[in-house]
């Protein structure tokens, strides 16, 4: 009875009305950082902060999480239009929605992100609802070992993310986890792969390299191009509800990511960076017929739009329960709990008056009531949202590089990650090329750390008992049935194709084995092989412990690559080549020579932009390279060039200079006019 | 684009000007930046809030205050910062982990100041380290632990962390306790969470932390503070055994001592950067001592449960210049105990 009572109250305390207007502007906020690239939301959540002690619990935690739960849904909107991440949580809903954007989908594909993130969100509160009674007896059932499992589950998903080619996806897995093991070894404090620089001594960080692996090729890409976004497909938004159908027709695939990104999100480590992977990995290994994923299946939009929606609800378990914050939000939130003088642990699940559980109460219902809200909206205002891509490209594009910058730069202040975000956005646009997946690399990333920590904390702690542990055996069980079903699966299939194959297709396969030829994807692999190996010659130093993970990974990822330079260097590519060219129908084509220009114009603007920065200071490199772009590069006309340049700069300096103060740094120029000062 | 240029000459021009006039008017319209080493929603990031939100009425001038975050490397980068890029003015204010000043004389990898030559402001707090261990694990009371049979394991994050990892090690070393340092954990709450889930036996970290967040299980008996490592006795811990009284040898207590009481002081210092003008730092140390007796900022402070017992400038300037003048058999001793 008392629960039912919380949980009321918990609703009507939501809808007092400071509370209600905090969470207001708590969505507004999450809208507006949602849906602008490169600004994520923990970056926002940390800004926000200092607002959070002039309020009380209640209105403090809507504001808060308002905010952050908008965020995923309106950042997908962002993915699916611009193929930009609006945030690093939506990634993985570019490959298939702006795909669909492309094809002339993109009122489908956004009535079906949107749909799925409210389903998403609404099975993430009902869960965290649901679970509050068995909550702290689950999650202490789990220790290091089923930890450590979990990763290893999560990274069997890298060949579910590789797409037609999974030896190039398992290498870009392997790749992913030995960037994963640069920084401070955690065990024995040895750096690795530093190169002494302190920046480094955390690795790298997720959020630049996203920024940096999808938002810098699609800006090349668009520049190339020479066009707004969308040509075709602004009339046709009538698809949305259509979309919003797609939901319903694949209902349980869209409550399995949901639950799947709840669930996981359960363990410290993995937020929806992680489980949008995975729920879009599952869509893809669930799906009978596979051959539309990735290039338009609305199926790859619905999972990780329910999943990266739904891991709130997870993380906020474990942080509401054991005060154990799941991921960077979730760090920043438990902040805000101690500014609110209230201890996250059992009481927050007891009724009142011995408990908080209807505090407890007021965040589902903060989560569902703000995703309800944000998503009403965008309905309201998916036309004029839309037409956002019909904006000429020259205006568009120095607005998303500013914004690149902002955001890789407000995330830690550091001026570094911006040249992180040009490293991963060269490699990600090489990635993009020569047709490798880039979101094992992602995975790999995000799991390494997780996976080689909890292993030495699973052994240190029980030996090698640890591998009898029950829950052990089962998500081992589960990791196998994983990968081999569908291979199973895929090989009755192929027999009975096979069949009624003619032969003709395996002349034709033979034929393309020509001769030697050095190509760029084998100068690329060569490149990757270079690499691996210095890894690896470097780690000798490391010792045993800081150096079984780079080994243990970097052996078979370096003999798989070799495998790889093989296939390249006989030129095993054809078959892909003709169905690229079917994808690429109805897109806009560029003769060769001007695409060559032009992408070396806008590299050479994208490295401009940074160098502007580096020398002049935001302050002054927001303004000049936004005008510089639209006249020179957009050939805007004057006042169109003035009016775009103030706005944009008055938008920077509102929120950025006055309202926030991020702390940017002096341009190395200013500083040595002014001497210093 | 002139005339912002025009602006900034003009506002150099104040700030040049400033150097010679009252301490009111240098900080007069100006902002103080704190640069906090850690990330926002940590204790770090925490207590210097709450100080930020109090601080300026007690400067003269009442400058603006902004809190700011530059994370990384456990702080190593902000200290760093704070040493060689900030520019001495009394504008910005560094709060990194203290114990860089025992890890430099003792050569940790990455530090690049000289402890000495910092300005101190103070710390709001003083660490009270404890080891608190589950009653699933048997070890509720020092007798028990020290007759184990078995290592107990104890929770860690990293080599060269003050606590857990330090305090750990050292009483390890000091006192022979049979301890299996079990580290790599991300936070103390993961520590904290694997003792409640067995894993762990359990750890000794704050009791400022402990007391707060593993409230609960302290009430109903499941975890138990086994023993303390402070030079006070801490008044909530009356009959909990004090560590360096179980300490048999002088090098036993002289590791304790250095590198658990005396780290305990600086772990919360403020900073500013070598040079600041000595006006500054004076009215800097006053702001700051008086915010901590702000009733409202009290207030603040008893809301987030973040307790207060400064630590006076001076006694941290002690602390770290006895941290120099170390017997050498010591510094090694405590080198290997703490970094092999």
């Amino acid at each position: 009875m008392d629960m039912v009572a919380a949980l009321f109250g918990g609703l009507i305390q939501v809808f007092n009305w400071s509370t209600f207007s905090l969470m207001m502007v708590g969505i507004v906020v999450g809208f507006v950082v949602g849906i602008l690239p490169g600004l994520g939301g923990p970056t926002a959540m940390a800004l926000m902060l200092p607002f959070v002690f002039k309020m009380n619990a209640v209105e403090a935690f809507a504001f808060l999480l308002g905010m952050t739960a908008v965020t995923a849904t309106t950042g997908d909107i962002t993915s699916v239009l611009f193929g930009v991440p609006g945030e690093p949580t939506t990634a993985s809903t570019i490959v298939d929605g702006h795909a669909m954007a492309r094809n002339g989908e993109a009122g489908r594909a956004l009535g079906a992100v949107l749909m799925s993130s409210l389903v998403g969100a609404v099975f993430a509160g009902v869960a965290l609802g649901v679970a509050i009674p068995i909550i702290r007896p689950l999650v202490l059932s789990f220790g290091s070992p089923e930890f450590f499992m979990m990763a290893i589950l999560g990274i069997s998903f890298v060949a579910a993310l590789s797409g037609e080619d999974a030896l190039k996806g398992i290498i870009a897995g392997g790749l992913g986890l030995m960037l994963a093991t640069i920084g401070l070894d955690p065990i024995s404090g040895i750096q690795r792969y530093t190169f002494g620089q302190l920046f480094l001594w955390d690795g790298i960080g997720l959020v630049p390299i996203t920024i940096g692996f999808y938002a810098i090729p699609e800006t090349i890409e668009l520049a190339v191009l020479g066009t707004s976004i969308a040509k075709q497909e602004v009339g046709q938004l009538g698809g949305v509800m259509e979309g919003v159908k797609d939901t319903f027709r694949h209902w349980w695939l869209v409550i399995r990511c949901s639950a799947l990104g709840t669930f996981t999100a359960i363990i410290p480590g993995m937020g929806a960076a992680t489980t949008q992977w995975l729920a879009y990995a599952h869509a893809v290994q669930s799906s009978p017929n596979k051959e539309r994923f990735g290039k338009g299946d609305v199926r790859g939009v619905l999972g990780p739009g329910a999943a990266n929606n739904s891991t709130l609800g997870g993380s906020l378990i474990t942080t509401i329960a054991f005060g154990v914050p799941a991921s960077v939000v979730m760090a920043i939130l438990l902040g805000a709990f101690i500014i609110q003088g209230i201890v996250p642990g059992p009481d927050m699940l007891l009724p009142p008056p011995k408990g908080k559980l209807d505090l407890t109460f007021s965040f589902v219902w903060v989560i569902i009531i703000s995703n309800f809200i944000t998503v009403a909206v965008c309905f309201l205002f998916l036309k004029q949202l839309a037409r956002v891509t019909e904006v000429r490209g020259g205006i568009i594009i120095p607005l998303i590089l500013i914004l690149i910058y902002l955001g890789a730069f407000a995330e830690k202040n550091a001026f570094e990650d911006m040249l992180v975000v040009l490293f991963f956005g060269a490699l990600g646009w090489v990635l993009e090329k020569l047709e490798w997946p880039r979101p094992p690399v992602l995975l790999g990333l995000v799991l390494g750390p997780l996976a080689e920590n909890r292993l030495f904390l699973s052994t240190d702690n029980y030996g090698l008992a640890w591998t009898h542990r029950p829950g052990v055996i089962a998500i081992f069980a589960l990791t196998l049935f994983g990968i081999f079903y569908p291979i199973f699966k895929n090989r009755r299939e192929e027999r009975k194709k096979a069949e009624a194959q003619s032969d003709d297709q395996k002349k034709a396969e033979a034929s393309s084995h020509g001769g030697i030829h050095f190509g760029a994807t084998a100068f690329f692999t060569l490149a990757v092989i270079a690499i691996l190996a210095l890894a690896l010659w470097q780690s000798r130093n490391f010792g045993y412990r800081a150096g079984l993970f780079p080994w243990v990974i970097g052996t078979p990822t370096l003999i798989l690559a070799f495998f790889q330079l093989a296939r390249d260097l006989v030129g095993k590519q054809k078959k892909v080549r003709a169905e690229l060219v079917e994808s690429a129908e109805g897109r806009v084509e560029v003769a060769p020579k001007l695409a060559r220009q032009r992408t070396i114009s806008i590299v050479l603007w994208t490295i401009g932009f940074f160098l502007a920065i580096w020398l002049i200071g935001f302050s002054y490199a927001v303004p000049l390279t936004i005008f510089l772009y639209l006249k020179f590069a957009g050939n805007e006309k004057w006042p169109m060039t003035l009016v775009v340049t103030f706005f944009s700069w008055l938008f920077y300096w509102g929120l950025f200079e006055r309202l926030l103060r991020v702390p940017f740094p002096d341009g190395l120029l200013i500083s040595f006019i002014t001497g210093g000062q | 684009m002139l005339q912002v240029l025009c602006v900034v000459f003009v506002v150099a021009g104040f700030a040049t000007a400033g150097y010679g006039a009252g301490v009111d008017e240098f900080y007069r319209g100006k902002s103080v930046r704190i640069v906090v080493g850690f990330s926002a929603g940590g204790g770090f990031d925490t207590y210097t809030r709450a100080i930020a939100r109090h601080l300026s009425k007690h400067i003269p001038g009442n400058p603006s205050i902004v809190v700011e975050n530059m994370t990384g490397a456990g702080s190593l980068i902000a200290a760093n910062h704070v040493y060689k890029v900030a520019k001495p003015d009394g504008l910005t204010i560094g709060h990194f982990i203290g114990g860089f000043f025992l890890g430099q004389v003792l050569g940790q990898p990455g530090i690049e100041f000289d402890a000495r030559k910092f300005e101190f402001i103070g710390a709001p707090v003083s660490d009270h380290v404890v080891c608190a261990l589950t009653k699933a694990s048997g070890i509720t009371s020092v007798e028990k632990w020290m007759a184990s049979k078995t290592p107990v394991k104890m929770g860690g994050l990293a080599p060269g962390t003050s606590t857990p990892d330090n305090a750990t090690r050292i009483l390890k070393a000091a006192l022979g306790l049979p301890i299996q340092l079990v580290t790599g954990y991300k936070g103390t709450a993961d520590v904290r969470l694997a003792a409640d889930g067995g894993e762990l036996a359990g750890g000794c970290w704050g009791w400022d932390s402990i007391s707060v967040t593993w409230r609960k299980a302290l009430d109903s008996g499941d975890v138990v503070v086994v023993m303390q490592a402070n030079r006070k006795t801490h008044p909530d811990l009356p009959n909990v055994p004090q560590a360096i009284k179980l300490a048999k040898t002088e090098e036993s207590r002289r590791m304790i001592d250095v590198g658990i009481h005396g780290d305990s002081d600086i772990v919360r210092t403020y900073t500013l950067p070598p040079g600041t003008p000595k006006d500054r730092v004076q009215a800097l140390r006053r702001a700051f001592d008086a915010t901590l007796k702000d009733p409202e900022f009290v207030a603040d402070a008893k809301k987030a449960r973040l307790n207060i017992d400064p630590v006076a400038p001076d006694e941290i300037e002690k602390d770290i210049a006895g941290l120099f003048k170390l017997d050498p058999a010591l510094v090694s001793k405590l080198k290997e105990v703490l970094y092999n």
